[in-house]
């Protein structure tokens, strides 16, 4: 079982997007919500959290998600995700949170989804 | 008052103390990393050949952690552990060959031939002085104060450790109270449920309960580990239960989630539920499912396996705007409904394919309990699990019609 990692870009227009590899699991997902937290406090209210690279998410994972989803509307943005695998698609669909939390095919199209 | 009541309650004290220390559930357990790293820490800083955490039983010590010696526990009497928990404040003795209190104690006199021992009591949640850090040496050394300091900051972290292992021993067993005793006795139906607890605790749960006309059942999970997602479990049990008798399972869930949702927004969690209510004369099964999505309806004719998909958000997600519909299902004869938690899932690959392995799994299952063991069997046997197993299942008797056997049961119904 390999641990998370979690990388982190800005893009010239301001936004945010994180991409967590690795499972996003209990540990692992807290460690997204601070990092969430931490970008919309410093002004980049809307995050694209690409999951191409995340390999396994439970609902510990999930509840990230909607976590930093408040955080990010809290602050006037938005919290999109794109490029979830099988398994994390998975658990938005039983959930029915892909209702809340939209799959975007790409980073290019989750940006522009505003 | 006298002597003899001072012994008394002594007594008394000393019977809740060390049921204080058995219940931390450390006594006896292997050494942990998290322990040693304290003690090892220790050790260095204060350039000792010996640290450890010790737990003081009736008449034992026992060491949770040793650096320095292999030996794991020592008789209690004449050992410096025990005359350290004797006091709030960190017991110091500079060169115990000098002082005449100390120089004829066998630890002093013998092996290990003790000098120096410094050891600040550790505290459990209840004022309970259980144990010690410990440091000791066998040549004379000076401790200061900014020594005691150090060792008392120290002294705090381990008990935080304990308290660790005594809260997910505390919510391991508030969880196990959640589950009911005894399958209900139906008429025409059996039901059976089983929850593997993994070693972090979790918020899943299983219910049964028998109303009038009928029996609800319900299988939820809290998103989140440990005390608070059982005590969020525990309440979601009791108002489903309570709110069942009066009202459908669209309203028993919409109490429910009135009671738990500032909760779970404080705390950043949610609830998944399917629950449902069973009929058992018009053998009709109404449920809703609230973002549950795990819950399989297998004919007995033979035909497909039938994923009962979600009805609605989870209990605990404002921004999902939507109702919860209430389904309803005709069952039967021999026809079996099986609802599992995402442990499950977990266990297999984790995309709907796993459903497909669960309900290949319980396909001509006998019993409701046939159909419980069938969906544990899947697991990898001595696998830690990242979390429980949770398994609820609800059948109706005989075969179906045309099949072999319903013809009998017919027949016994004439007699």
């Amino acid at each position: 079982m390999t641990r998370m990692q979690l990388d982190r870009d800005v893009r010239p227009d301001g936004i945010a997007v994180l991409r967590p590899r690795g499972r996003l699991t209990m540990v692992a997902a807290s460690d997204l919500k601070a990092v969430v937290d931490d970008v919309v406090a410093q002004g980049h209210t809307v995050v694209v959290v690409d999951l191409h690279e995340t390999e396994f998410m439970d609902s510990s994972g999930l509840g990230a998600l909607v976590g930093g989803l408040r955080s990010a509307r809290a602050a006037g943005g938005d919290l999109r995700i794109a490029r979830p695998s099988t398994q994390v698609r998975t658990v938005l669909e039983l959930t029915t949170m892909d209702r809340v939390l939209r799959p975007h095919a790409s980073v290019e199209d989750a940006v522009g989804a505003g | 008052m006298g002597g003899a009541q001072q012994g008394q309650s002594d007594r008394v004290a000393e019977h809740e103390r060390v049921a204080a220390v058995r219940r931390l559930g450390v006594l006896d357990t292997e050494p942990e990393e998290r322990f040693d790293r304290v003690a090892r820490l220790a050790q260095q800083l204060f350039h000792v050949p010996n640290a450890m955490v010790s737990l003081v039983d009736a008449d034992r010590l026992f060491y949770k952690a040793h650096i320095g010696t292999a030996v794991t526990q020592i008789p209690r009497r004449h050992s410096f552990c025990s005359m350290a928990i004797a006091e709030p404040a960190t017991f110091v003795v500079e060169d115990a060959s000098a002082d005449p209190r100390y120089s004829a104690n066998p630890y002093v006199a013998g092996d290990p031939r003790l000098r120096f021992y410094a050891g600040q009591p550790l505290v459990a949640p209840g004022g309970h002085r259980v144990g010690t850090l410990c440091v000791a040496d066998d040549r004379p050394r000076e401790f200061s104060a900014a020594d005691r300091a150090l060792l008392g900051d120290l002294a705090r972290w381990v008990e935080k450790e304990l308290i660790v292992e005594a809260e997910l021993e505390r919510a391991a067993s508030v969880q196990a109270g959640l589950l009911p005793a005894a399958p209900p006795v139906l008429d025409g139906y059996d039901v059976a449920g089983a929850c593997l607890p993994a070693r972090a605790v979790g918020g899943d749960f299983y219910d049964w309960d028998v109303v009038p006309g009928g029996v609800t059942v319900t299988l939820a999970d809290v998103m989140g580990k440990g005390m608070g997602a059982a005590i969020i479990a525990a309440t979601v049990r009791a108002v489903l239960r309570a709110s069942s008798r009066a009202r459908g399972v669209d309203g028993a869930l919409a109490d429910t989630q009135a009671a738990v949702e500032p909760d779970l927004l404080g705390s950043g969690s949610f609830v998944t539920a399917f629950h449902a209510r069973l009929d058992t004369t018009a053998h009709e099964l109404s449920y809703v499912d609230a973002g549950h999505g795990l819950s399989l309806l297998v004919p007995a004719d033979g035909g497909g396996v039938r994923r009962l998909t979600s009805t609605g958000p989870p209990l605990g997600i404002p921004e999902y705007v939507g109702e919860r519909l209430v389904t309803r299902l005709a069952l039967a004869p021999g026809d079996l409904l099986v609802t599992f938690s995402d442990g499950v899932l977990d266990v297999l690959d984790g995309t709907l394919a796993s459903v497909d392995r669960v309900g290949d799994a319980v396909r001509g299952a006998t019993s409701a309990q046939d159909a419980v063991d069938r969906v544990l069997a899947l697991a990898p046997a001595g696998v830690e699990r990242p979390d429980d197993l949770t398994v609820l299942a609800l059948r109706r008797s005989g075969a179906p019609a045309g099949a072999p056997g319903h013809a009998s049961s017919e027949g016994k119904d004439d007699a």
